[in-house]
């Protein structure tokens, strides 16, 4: 255990070194907030007896969670240290170390993600909480969604990193990882609510939505937020958010294994 | 030549014929997400300041269309860093062609043609929805906003570039203005607040591209003068082209 922690640690302060980077994913963030607030003014305005399934300031903070947390929870990370290694065979040297190759990398992928979201999220917070009224971030429903917020939340990174390491690893059997990896991102980026939030999807979607596990990542903890979703509703979802990442992490554990007992190693 | 050496590139990227097909259909429906937000909001509401779910579509289809053509052709100056990186600009250099030039042939992207195909579906699907009286100024119209579109992100792209020469490193703002750009004008630029249509329609020019020339198309105005608007662009097109050559002048080799 120890072993994974100081691992863990070593991650943080190399990802540390990103702060450039940070800064110019503030503003990307901070951009796309503003236009997608807009565009929905835009639409609420111009339809104001229409039916809407989210009012506005909710909507609004969703959006701002969306960007403040984008590097937390984003569905289509690739891990270029690992894709290497799958493809130029050095991932052999890994079946030779004490650890669990599995757990290794894992705890990189949820490392870079938390380093990433740290230095970024704060500045969108603030500035999101200072705007004035229709552009605002809002506060949290309650104390009560605050905490399933941050609870949810939590889970969302660990599940979204759980179910990244499967797709990585299943390009070990096909080579090619470019169409899988944008593939299954896609997929995810949708059912996460990630384009739109799902209350706006046709209703056939949203029942496919619910049998994925996609919507524990980012609707769930950014609508308990506003209390769109409820507390009472809320712990319900989290027995859902909680068993997707079990499953999630089983299913990658294994599958890892499998593949590195099939493992050809391609010429030294 | 640069025919020819699309040509050539075509044939390299066909020898992974398996990679090319994944790759493609993964495309098509990456690019598939932008429709479906636009329809499915369309479900909810039924217009967005007066514009409806077509006339949208049209608007997307068009700034769609120029980027996916300048990704797909123009690849080379889209990865212009990498050309300084690994000191094939160099090599460029000696060349009797010029600079641009060699870089727009050196590489396509021919998995992107894809997004090009999708983009015209819709466009052709909006258009015939649209039920527009046609007569020649509104083809005219059309090919303009095309062509502009076009030139646009070429424009773009080579802005970036040039930024290169300072940072050699590329640059995360150029995500901001060509991706974020374009996720701001798939809708009419005039649904957003001042501030934001006048960056960009007056500094980047896609308002010129796919708002004031469609307002025209759509026979909410009949001011000629919206008809000519693409060619703004062309303004737009003399800063970048001109600082891209004060870059190549004070271009350093990173050494090799």
């Amino acid at each position: 255990m120890k072993a994974y922690f100081n691992y863990f640690k070593l991650r943080v302060i190399t990802n540390l070194q990103y702060r450039a980077a940070a800064l110019a994913g503030i503003s990307t963030q901070f951009f796309f907030g503003i236009t997608y607030i807009m565009l929905y003014l835009a639409l609420y305005e111009s339809n104001t007896s229409a039916n809407v399934p989210m009012d506005l300031q909710s909507l609004v903070t969703y959006l701002w969670l969306q960007q403040s947390f984008f590097a937390l929870i984003y569905p289509f990370l690739k891990d270029q240290d690992l894709l290497k290694m799958i493809k130029n065979g050095n991932l052999a040297y890994e079946l030779i170390r004490p650890q669990s190759f599995y757990f290794k990398f894992y705890i990189k992928m949820i490392s870079e993600r938390l380093v990433a979201a740290s230095l970024r999220c704060l500045p969108i917070i603030i500035v999101g909480l200072l705007l004035p009224s229709p552009y605002k971030l809002g506060l949290p429903a309650s104390v009560e969604s605050f905490l399933l917020f941050i609870v949810s939340l939590s889970l969302s990174c660990l599940l979204v990193s759980a179910l990244s390491m499967i797709i990585h690893i299943i390009t070990l059997f096909t080579i090619d990882s470019r169409g899988i990896i944008s593939g299954y991102s896609v997929i995810a980026e949708v059912f996460m609510g990630a384009v739109i939030p799902l209350p706006f999807f046709p209703n056939f979607l949203i029942k496919i939505g619910n049998y994925l596990p996609f919507r524990f990542i980012g609707d769930f903890p950014y609508r308990v937020y506003s209390g769109s979703i409820s507390v009472i509703e809320g712990r319900n979802l989290l027995f859902g958010s909680i068993s997707w990442l079990i499953i999630a992490i089983i299913v990658g554990y294994l599958i890892s294994k499998v593949a590195l007992k099939k493992a050809v190693i391609q010429g030294g | 030549m640069f025919f020819e050496s699309i040509k050539m590139n075509i044939k390299s990227q066909l020898e992974y014929k398996s990679s090319f097909i994944i790759n493609s259909i993964s495309q098509f429906f990456i690019f598939f997400t932008f429709y479906f937000m636009i329809i499915a909001l369309f479900q909810k509401f039924n217009n967005i300041r007066g514009f409806t779910v077509y006339e949208v579509l049209l608007c997307f289809s068009i700034i769609q269309f120029g980027f996916a053509f300048t990704e797909t052709f123009f690849r080379g100056i889209d990865r212009f860093e990498d050309l300084i990186i690994d000191g094939r600009l160099d090599r460029y250099l000696v060349r009797p062609r010029g600079i641009l030039f060699q870089t727009l042939c050196s590489e396509i992207d021919l998995v992107k043609i894809f997004r090009i195909i999708q983009a015209l579906i819709i466009m052709v699907i909006a258009l015939i929805k649209l039920d527009i009286t046609w007569n020649i100024l509104k083809v005219m119209v059309l090919i303009f906003m095309m062509i502009a579109s076009i030139l646009i992100f070429f424009g773009l792209f080579v802005l970036t570039a040039s930024y290169c020469f300072i940072t050699v490193q590329g640059l995360e703002v150029k995500n901001l203005l060509t991706d974020g750009g374009k996720n701001l004008a798939q809708y009419p630029i005039s649904i957003y607040r001042k501030g934001v249509v006048f960056v960009f329609t007056f500094i980047i020019p896609y308002g010129f591209i796919n708002y004031y020339p469609l307002l025209y198309f759509l026979g909410k105005t009949n001011n000629i003068l919206y008809l000519f608007s693409p060619f703004m662009v062309l303004l737009f097109l003399i800063p970048c082209l001109l600082s891209f050559k004060i870059g190549l002048k004070h271009y350093n080799s990173v050494g090799s």
